[in-house]
Parts: C-alpha cells; structure tokens; sequence
C-alpha cells in the first residue's frame, strides 16, 4: 500500500495556517484529491479537537472562496479582510494577513484553474505543420505547388485527443491569415474599449 | 441504412448523387451532409445525418467502383442491382441518368489511390467572446477564441471542428500560420 499523501510541509518559521490555506487549494483548485480534512488535522493541529478544526478550515474554505470568486485585485482584498476582523465571529488581524499573503502569490494559478474548469467544448492542445511540395497531380500546373499540412491536436475533458490533420494551399493559407487578422483587429477594439 | 433510401425524395436524392459525382470528380472539396440532411429534415422526411452519411458512402463507392472498372450505365445499373436489393425505381432513374451525363469524366480524371487521411481546409469561422461569470467563479472576466473550421474529410463529408483558444494560445495560432504562409512563399 502506497504511503499516505503528505500535506505540503509548513515552511520555516511560518504559521500552520498558511500551510492550510495551501492545504485548501490543492484541494479546491489544483484537483488534489489526496490532501483531505483529516490529514491536515492531523498534520498541522494535531492538537485542536475535530470540530474545532472543522470550523477553522470551513471558515477558511469560504473566504478564499469569496476571494477567488471575485478575483479579488489588494484593494477589494483589504477592504474585504478588514470588514472580515471587524465583524462578530470574524478573523483575526494575523489570520487576515496569512489571507492576503496567500492570496498575493496564488491568485494567477487559481484564477487560471476557475477559468480552465469553465471551458466548455474542445480546445486546443498543440498544433504543428510542415510544407509539402505537392509531388504527384492530376494537371500538370499542379506539379510542384506547395502546400502546407497542418496537425492540430484538440483536447475536451474527459476525452481522449481528437487529431485534425488538414492540407492547406496558397489560397486557402491566405484565406486563413484574412480570418484571423479579423480576430486581431476585434481583439483591439475590444481592449480599447475596455 | 440501404433501406432509407427509400426516404428520400427524388430531387433530393439526384442532388446528392451530383455532389458525390462533383466530389469525386475534385470539382468541390466534399459532401455537405449535415446541410442537405437539414433541409431534407425541413420538408418533413425523418432522416437523420448518420443515416445520410451512410447512403453517401455506399453511393461514393458505387460510383468510384464504377469508374475504377471503366463500367457503362448498363454494367452498373446490373452491379447496382446485385449490391442493393429493392432500391427504389426513381433512386435507379437517378443514378443512371447520373452517370450517363459525368460518369465518363470521373474515369478520364482518374487519381490513382488518393491515399490521404488528411483533410481538406474548407473555411474558418470566428468568434471572439469574453466569458464573464460562471457556478465556478463570479468574475472571470475571461476573454477567448472560438474557431470552427470547416473541413472536408479524404471520404468526401464536409464537418465543423470548433475548440477554444486563450488569447496568448491564438496570438501562437496566428504567429505559426504566417510562418507557414512566409515558408510557403519562398518554396
């Protein structure tokens, strides 16, 4: 039997609340299902009783929870962390710095995991190509065109990759460039207008 | 599926076995299935896409096959009766009146074994969306590409293939299809 998973390691000097919040995300975010309730009692409060610890880590799942639904920027996060050690059965002033500590270095990476469980449909998982010099044709003007072969890998969750391998001449290529300069342009009034 | 082509009504049929004949003739890139089935749909005949794919199939091959061995509407109006029982009489009129007018020309254009599993580009289409919330995250504020391209399969059918793309991940997508164009210039 394989030995149990170990919670990340509090680093030196610092408190076991950070080392909970961490807990909590793996968890939560990075789809670590190994890092359960009972493990982090037991590795960093081993002293608190069951519900105590519980209620901690409840309490704590759900401001991160707030923070990262909101993706909170330091000013929403301060004026949230201080309305939280204001308030009856809040925080306290460490543990809303232990918060905004973890929150700083995270944000991205938990972001971008929210961001990747709410796409829907395929993506596209990598993309190569090369150009072929057409060798054999039905009409001889054909001979020796070149085209491009181009391989995309798409990607849906849960499902194993679907390969789509296209050929592309001149035409269709600049065809193609048209479209997607499209894009490029109504990406730039987008952020203009943002 | 054979039997459903008994489904079909004749114009609609004679309008496949054309694009099949164009098809095969590298006129157009493929069969538009997906197109015809719905319009097939919208006159009230229940037929569904897999079904069609599968008579398009049959269909391609029986004409190919024709051509391959140099058959005369009367050879392969014989085969055609040995392959598929109790096809329809006006399915019959169809095909022969198909293949009398281009099936020559598919012989003269013959390309020897088109051996390829890749596909051929059709079209691209675009959408440019910012996802803004979701069950998971209240602000996401998530900007994305969608692609759908339209392609036509070494079997003829034409298909949609849509996926996702971050805006980093099409800035790359971009980047690498101007390469291509900028190789394929200098080629």
């Amino acid at each position: 039997m394989a030995a149990p998973e170990q919670a990340p390691p509090p680093p030196e000097g610092s408190k076991p609340l950070s080392a909970l919040l961490n807990g909590i995300a793996q968890a939560a975010y990075y789809g670590n299902a190994d890092i359960t309730e009972e493990l982090l009692h037991g590795q960093l409060y081993p002293e608190a009783a069951p519900e105590e610890f519980r209620a901690l880590r409840a309490k704590m799942s759900g401001l991160l929870q707030s923070i990262a639904s909101a993706d909170m920027d330091l000013n929403q996060l301060e004026a949230f962390l201080t309305a939280q050690t204001k308030k009856q059965g809040g925080i306290t002033a460490e543990q809303a710095a232990a918060l905004a500590k973890f929150w700083k270095h995270h944000r991205a990476k938990i972001h971008e995991s929210l961001v990747s469980r709410s796409r829907r449909g395929s993506v596209l998982r990598s993309l190569s190509w090369r150009v072929d010099l057409k060798a054999q044709a039905r009409h001889l003007e054909q001979l020796h065109t070149p085209v491009a072969i181009v391989e995309m890998e798409l990607g849906k969750d849960g499902q194993g990759p679907e390969l789509l391998c296209l050929e592309l001449d001149e035409a269709k290529l600049s065809q193609v460039l048209r479209r997607l300069s499209e894009v490029e342009e109504s990406m730039a009034l987008l952020t203009q207008a943002s | 599926a054979a039997d459903k082509i008994n489904l079909i009504p004749q114009d609609f049929f004679a309008e496949l076995c054309e694009q099949i004949i164009q098809h095969l003739n590298h006129k157009i890139p493929g069969v538009n299935t997906a197109e015809l089935c719905q319009r097939i749909q919208t006159s009230g005949i229940e037929l569904n896409v897999g079904d069609l794919s599968k008579i398009a199939n049959i269909v391609s091959f029986l004409f190919s096959t024709a051509a391959r061995n140099h058959l005369s509407t009367e050879e392969l109006i014989t085969t055609l009766g040995n392959a598929v029982s109790a096809l329809p009489k006006h399915a019959v009129q169809v095909i022969r009146h198909v293949w009398n007018e281009q099936g020559k020309s598919i012989s003269e254009s013959e390309d020897a074994g088109n051996m390829a599993t890749v596909g051929q580009f059709v079209d691209l289409k675009w959408k440019l969306g910012v996802a803004m919330s979701s069950d998971a995250c209240r602000s996401l504020k998530y900007p994305y590409v969608m692609v759908t391209l339209t392609v036509a399969d070494p079997s003829g059918q034409i298909t949609d293939k849509s996926f996702e793309m971050t805006i980093p991940q099409f800035k790359n997508f971009f980047r690498q299809f101007k390469e291509m164009a900028a190789v394929l210039e200098t080629v």
